[in-house]
């Protein structure tokens, strides 16, 4: 068989592989008969799916900086802190290391899985001049750093679990956390619904294939 | 492969829209309904913004500070400026939209800050949580306002209990404290506001608050005084320390009660005094502030001394005003010349007058006018003899000039006055020194000196100088009388005696004696008259006697000489008599029985006999004092008789030739004397007789 040129995906075969035990099976067929799985050669509906939870992420993503993160109680004052506001305090207070950490968990991670799952959903309708390879790697990256987006959200938990002193010093999470979770929650479903084999189907946009066909 | 079906083309069929479109998206489309939902309702439910502006707005933060009404949140600060020209700080507060409609006119808004004072700490909770705005208004939604002034202290009724507010003045010394109780019998029943000196300096007013149901003893006979600080006292209780309430000790405040029945309800904002203490202020109520006085004015023509301001104006001895102010006045066009009058305001209580209750000025001027009709008048009169202070009485007068209350006069009305009635001290000193002056003082004198050279006279004779010797001797004689078991019997019987004058006396007075007396002389004077009358004519028996006379002068007078020289050696022989020397001493002997008869009375034990006996003597002669009393009467009548006699007597004398007559005048007075040495006979055998009347 020659894979040199063309990639031939399972569906130019007359294929379609279970995604949960993997058995190849000839295109057409509904489900799995080891499994039961019901077979699709694409996820169905696999990029409105992923649209329908990116705005749910962003719509969540709008309160989330909007609100206080922390209620800071102490004796003498409530110390409301939305996520940014929160950096830049503590960055105003010399702490730079910290803040960038803050900054770039809570604002440049989500934003950049923001922009990343919308610029490989419209690749995949639109078609790009990323070649497939680079946004493969691009899905996995994103993939894989959605877990860590809820470290704000931890950090949030932790603190309001330890730093009860009653009327002293209390935190308590604000309700920007809240949306904070759901938008995190939001993109790594998005994430997860993007069915990465769409981004092989159609043509490789890259220079070498592109030299090729001319 | 033959067998089996041929192969139709599966057309998909028209896939539904469940299949077209994912489920998921009913996730984000919630989403962005419910954020839709809760911005619109959020946007729907957002009150009005209210402006309050204050003078400094210490500790108010944007987003933080909370509008609190009755200490709920209410109200969340949005944003803290200034007015246009920097003046003061504008905060603008959005308010929740259900109390808007409350927040109108009467709404107050002020600053709470943590305060320490005498009364406690207020506003502590600021201390931790920042201050706050606290918002007060009435029941009532009359629209919302959304610009208003905010206050720099809480206002008196921060509450929002009713009450009734009051004005409270005081001189500067009393306790007008802000924030000051207002205690009634010990309890508190409302408060002071800031106090502010008057616009003249010389009180200090406040604002003050009872609060509900105290409000209803408030009336016109309230009575305020200053409650703080104490008062120390000594009296046969012991020491005694009084003091209302350790606040009030410290920071002031006043109590009050209603010191007389009969007040009138007041009305919000009426304005009370505060008096020092509470005896001042129970004094008060019968000083003024008895409604609106009545001011007169009288101009009085004496410029004396002595009336001063607050003299008393009295009304048939009532005092019914005082004198407001006193000016001298010159006013030629008014009176006629450039004398100084003294014009005299007076405010006079119509309350005082006793026409009805709640007379007005006008009451009382309509009043007085039909008075001074009446004759009506002011004058000066002497309040203090001792001080020589005056006072204005309105007193009726009969006098005749008709007179009206000038109701035109600029500025009051005048009221006419008449002479005054000064008692002047001096002036009647000095009359009481003339009338002494006038006494005949030298005559009195005189006549003393020639009585007690008729005294000393009388005492140098030898029988005077003789009489104590006799005395002895009678006392001695008295002695032996009142030895007798006779004189032992002797008070019973004076009783007796006595008991039997006052009979008689008082049947003497009964049967008016004296005026039968006086009838008596009345006739005796009309037949002294008569003789009078008949002597007129006597001239022509003058004229016929003288010629008798002339013939009696050819008579022998040598033997009428003789007969008379005779007579006068018998007068003399009567007097030089053993009887009429002995006189003195039967006299003595009569002392000595008295005394006598005194010493056993002594003896005898029956003072209380004596007593009784001297009370009779005391009615009696209380009997003979009123029948007496007609005396000098009769004794002017008896002396005018007398000189009519006289004159009589002297015509009769002018005539002459009453040789006869006076020779049986003389004979008369021999048989007298005789029966006068007949009756010192009689007295020295019996001295009893006199008083036994036997």
């Amino acid at each position: 068989m020659d894979v040199s040129g063309e990639v031939k995906s399972a569906r130019d075969m007359g294929l379609v592989a279970c995604t949960r035990c993997t058995r190849v099976w000839p295109a057409g067929t509904r489900s799995c008969a080891r499994c039961g799985q019901r077979l699709h050669p694409r996820a169905p509906l696999s990029l409105q799916r992923v649209w329908a939870w990116w705005s749910l992420g962003l719509i969540a993503y709008v309160p989330a900086n909007i609100y206080p993160m922390l209620e800071t109680r102490t004796l003498v004052s409530t110390q409301d802190n939305t996520i940014v506001g929160g950096a830049v305090e503590i960055a105003r207070h010399g702490s730079w290391g910290i803040a960038a950490v803050i900054l770039t968990a809570s604002v440049l991670i989500p934003i950049g899985k923001f922009l990343a799952v919308a610029g490989l959903a419209l690749s995949v309708a639109h078609g790009s001049r990323v070649s497939r390879a680079r946004r493969q790697q691009l899905y996995e990256v994103v993939e894989y750093i959605g877990r860590w987006s809820m470290i704000d959200v931890f950090v949030v938990a932790i603190l309001s679990a330890l730093v009860q002193l009653g009327a002293v010093v209390s935190i308590s999470p604000g309700p920007a956390s809240l949306f904070f979770a759901v938008s995190v929650i939001a993109t790594m479903l998005s994430a997860q619904s993007f069915d990465s084999r769409l981004l092989w189907d159609g043509p490789d946009p890259s220079p070498a294939s592109r030299s090729r066909l001319a | 492969m033959t067998d089996l079906p041929p192969e139709t083309p599966v057309e998909p069929a028209g896939r539904s829209l469940l299949d077209r479109i994912s489920v998921v998206w009913v996730i984000p489309a919630a989403a962005l309904a419910i954020a839709l939902g809760v911005a619109w309702h959020s946007y729907a439910e957002r009150g009005p913004l209210l402006e309050l502006t204050f003078e400094n707005a210490s500790g108010i933060k944007a987003g933080e500070t909370e509008l609190h009404y009755r200490d709920v949140t209410v109200g969340l600060v949005e944003r803290v400026g200034f007015t246009d020209s920097l003046g003061e700080v504008l905060v603008s507060v959005r308010l929740d939209k259900a109390v808007a409609p409350y927040v109108d006119d009467s709404a107050d808004f002020w600053v709470v800050q943590p305060e320490v004072s005498a009364r406690g700490v207020t506003g502590l909770s600021t201390v931790l949580s920042g201050v706050f705005i606290q918002g007060i208004w009435n029941d009532r939604p009359d629209g919302f306002v959304e610009r208003h002034q905010g206050k720099s202290a809480a206002p008196l009724n921060r509450e929002g209990r009713p009450g009734l507010r009051l004005r409270l003045r005081a001189a500067t010394d009393a306790g007008l404290t802000e924030e000051a109780p207002i205690l009634y019998r010990g309890i508190e029943v409302g408060r002071i506001g800031k106090a502010e000196v008057s616009q003249d300096g010389s009180t200090v007013e406040a604002d003050a608050i009872v609060f509900a149901p105290h409000d209803r003893l408030i009336s016109t006979s309230t009575r305020f005084w200053d409650s703080s600080g104490f008062s120390f006292s000594l009296g046969p209780g012991g020491a005694r320390v009084d003091f209302s309430s350790v606040a009030a000790l410290l920071s002031g405040g006043v109590t009050f009660q209603s010191v007389v029945s009969g007040g009138r309800e007041v009305q919000p904002e009426t304005r009370f005094e505060v008096y020092p203490d509470e005896s001042t202020a129970r004094a008060s109520v019968f000083a003024a502030d008895e409604g609106t006085a009545l001011t007169l004015t009288a101009y009085f023509e004496e410029n004396v001394e002595g009336l001063s301001v607050d003299a008393p104006v009295t009304l048939g001895g009532l005092r019914i005003g005082r004198v407001a102010s006193l000016n001298g006045i010159v006013d030629a066009a008014r009176f006629g010349d450039d004398r100084v009058r003294l014009s005299a305001t007076l405010a006079i209580q119509p309350s005082r007058l006793g026409i009805e209750q709640n007379a007005t000025p006008e009451d009382a001027l309509d009043y007085l006018a039909g008075r001074v009709r009446e004759g009506l008048r002011a004058r000066l009169v002497t309040a203090s003899i001792l001080t020589g202070g005056l006072k204005v009485e309105l007193v009726e007068t009969a006098e005749t000039s008709p007179a009206e209350i000038d109701r035109d006069a600029d500025p009051n009305p005048v009221i006419p006055t008449t002479a005054s009635d000064i008692s002047d001290v001096s002036a009647t000193a000095e009359g009481l020194y003339n009338r002494i002056n006038d006494l005949p003082i030298e005559d009195l004198m005189q006549s003393a000196i020639d009585a007690l050279n008729s005294v000393s006279t009388l005492a140098g004779s030898d029988e005077i100088r003789a009489v104590p010797g006799e005395v002895k001797a009678l006392v001695g004689e008295a002695r032996g009388i009142v030895g007798s078991d006779e004189m032992q019997a002797l008070p019973g019987r004076i009783d007796g005696a006595v008991a039997a004058i006052e009979t008689l006396t008082r049947q003497l007075a009964e049967a008016d004696a004296a005026s039968r007396l006086t009838e008596a002389l009345d006739a005796a004077a009309g037949a002294a008259q008569s003789i009078d009358a008949a002597a007129a004519g006597l001239p022509d028996l003058v004229a016929r006697l003288n010629a008798v006379a002339d013939q009696a002068a050819t008579l022998p007078l040598n033997e009428l000489a003789d007969r008379i020289s005779a007579l006068l050696d018998s007068t003399d022989r009567l007097i030089d008599t053993d009887q009429a020397r002995d006189l003195p001493t039967d006299l003595s002997a009569a002392l000595r029985e008295l005394a006598a008869m005194l010493a056993e009375l002594r003896e005898g034990g029956i003072v209380g006999n004596a007593n009784a006996t001297l009370a009779s003597a005391r009615s009696a002669a209380d009997d003979i004092s009123t029948a007496a009393r007609d005396l000098p009467d009769l004794l002017d009548r008896a002396k005018r008789i007398l000189g009519q006699a006289s004159a009589t007597i002297e015509g009769y004398d002018a005539s002459r030739g009453m040789g006869r007559e006076i020779d049986a005048a003389l004979r008369e007075i021999q048989r007298a004397a005789q029966a006068v040495t007949t009756l010192s006979r009689a007295l020295e055998r019996n001295p009893n007789s006199i008083l036994f009347g036997r």
